[in-house]
């Protein structure tokens, strides 16, 4: 049966899951929750979902939730289909590094930037209005962290290596909504992470789900 | 070479988590104790090491890794064989994957929260500074939340990943067990099946022993 992956059309989270599954070549079929009518937290959701949050695959009965370890799954499962996103098994140092960088995204890039592009897009899609100070303050965080970046960008071509991993391409739907929210801190901060940045945005997987998931049933 | 850990010497926070880890799986090291105070992590010796000025690292005979839960996951890779087992095997996509899950749900749904009440509460008082009590009332409220989806998800099985202890359990004891001894029950006050849970993880002795001792190399 073929993977479902059930979220929302322009979710980060969701996003995030396509774009992987799209590396891998996987097929799926999408199917969409309308989050302004709270399907997310209806019972048939939370059975499967109980935090209510969005994404969640059924992939053939095995239900998984949380957008980066179903990519890293996908990545497992498929490991000689698409693109190679992860070390091999046996690369213990490989892996060692991917998860060192996989743990600078959600520890040192997710929360600044998720709070900026809450501060100035989901806000006001609640009825809550932006505060620009508040803003600003993360942006200057968000930049001092991008000094590290540049730093390691200059001695290897992405976060974990001199090859792609998920730890890269797990930014890229916050970076990308960055620009949305009123920054263009992403092509600002240096040529290391501008050229980084450049790519990771222009990844034709990103490019076929960033302005919404459909089902791909074939590549 | 023996392993070094560049680490402050309290059991707490990443470092402590990866001390456990260490004593878990009985793996030798020497601790390189880093002053915070006195700014040696921000040092371009230090930086050259760990870019973001953090603590811990380690040195595996020349193989720096930084981040705690990356440097867990290596030893807890590299030792599987030896002392407590922390990860499920490999061979089993989707026992891995639900550990994944686990482990995202920690650094998703736990952990901000937790650094979060830390901060305001806890590292706030412990400097005798004033406390926004209404911030932390909301944090408590929120990871309190949280938690009762946890109490679901360990009255159903043992551990977060599964019938098996995994580092997606030890995880959660980077800043969580400093809130007790603050006031903030929430742990305890959120379910009986997270109360087992929380009260199993911080009576193991490997982390009894470490709280009483602190962070100290082995012997030679």
């Amino acid at each position: 049966m073929v993977l479902k992956l059930v979220g929302a059309p322009v979710s980060t989270c969701t996003r995030r899951v396509a774009t992987v599954l799209v590396e891998k070549k996987v097929p799926f079929e999408f199917i969409p929750i309308d989050m302004s009518k709270g399907e997310h937290k209806a019972a048939s959701f939370v059975s499967n979902q109980p935090f209510g949050q969005v994404p969640y695959i059924d992939d053939d009965g095995f239900i998984l939730y949380e957008s980066r370890a179903i990519g890293r799954y996908l990545c497992d499962k498929y490991p000689d289909q698409g693109a190679k996103l992860v070390p091999a098994l046996n690369d213990v140092k490989g892996r060692a590094l991917f998860e060192q960088a996989a743990s600078n995204e959600y520890q040192n890039f997710d929360p600044l930037a998720y709070r900026a592009c809450f501060e100035m897009i989901f806000k006001k899609r609640r009825g809550l209005t932006p505060d620009p100070a508040v803003f600003e303050q993360l942006i200057t965080a968000l930049a001092a962290k991008l000094e590290a970046y540049e730093i390691i960008l200059g001695k290897q071509k992405y976060l974990a290596g001199d090859e792609i991993t998920l730890a890269d391409l797990f930014h890229i739907p916050y970076a990308t909504t960055l620009a949305l929210a009123g920054t263009d801190i992403m092509s600002k901060q240096g040529p290391n992470v501008t050229r980084w940045y450049k790519e990771l945005s222009e990844r034709p997987s990103w490019v076929a789900v960033k302005d919404g998931v459909q089902s791909m049933s074939s590549y | 070479m023996v392993l070094k850990l560049y680490s402050a010497p309290e059991a707490r926070a990443g470092h402590g988590v990866v001390a456990l880890v260490l004593a878990e799986k009985q793996i030798p090291f020497e601790l390189v104790l880093i002053d915070q105070s006195a700014k040696q992590h921000k040092t371009p010796e230090y930086l050259g090491k760990q870019p973001w000025g953090q603590v811990p690292y380690i040195d595996d005979d020349g193989f720096v890794l930084y981040e705690s839960r990356a440097i867990a996951r290596y030893l807890a890779e590299k030792y599987a064989d030896q002392g407590t087992p922390l990860l499920p095997p490999p061979s089993d996509l989707q026992k891995k994957a639900l550990f994944e899950q686990a482990a995202s749900i920690e650094f998703a749904n736990f952990h901000p929260l937790a650094f979060k009440l830390i901060l305001e509460k806890v590292v706030k008082m412990m400097n005798g500074q004033p406390v926004d009590e209404v911030a932390v009332a909301g944090y408590i409220a929120e990871l309190s939340s949280n938690l009762k989806i946890y109490d679901e998800i360990l009255g159903k099985q043992k551990y977060v990943a599964g019938d098996e202890l995994t580092l997606a359990d030890l995880f959660h004891l980077s800043y969580a067990p400093s809130l007790a001894p603050f006031g903030i029950d929430v742990m305890t006050t959120a379910g009986l099946n997270v109360t087992r849970w929380w009260n199993d993880l911080l009576s193991r002795s490997a982390w009894v022993e470490l709280q009483a001792q602190g962070i100290r190399g082995t012997s030679p």
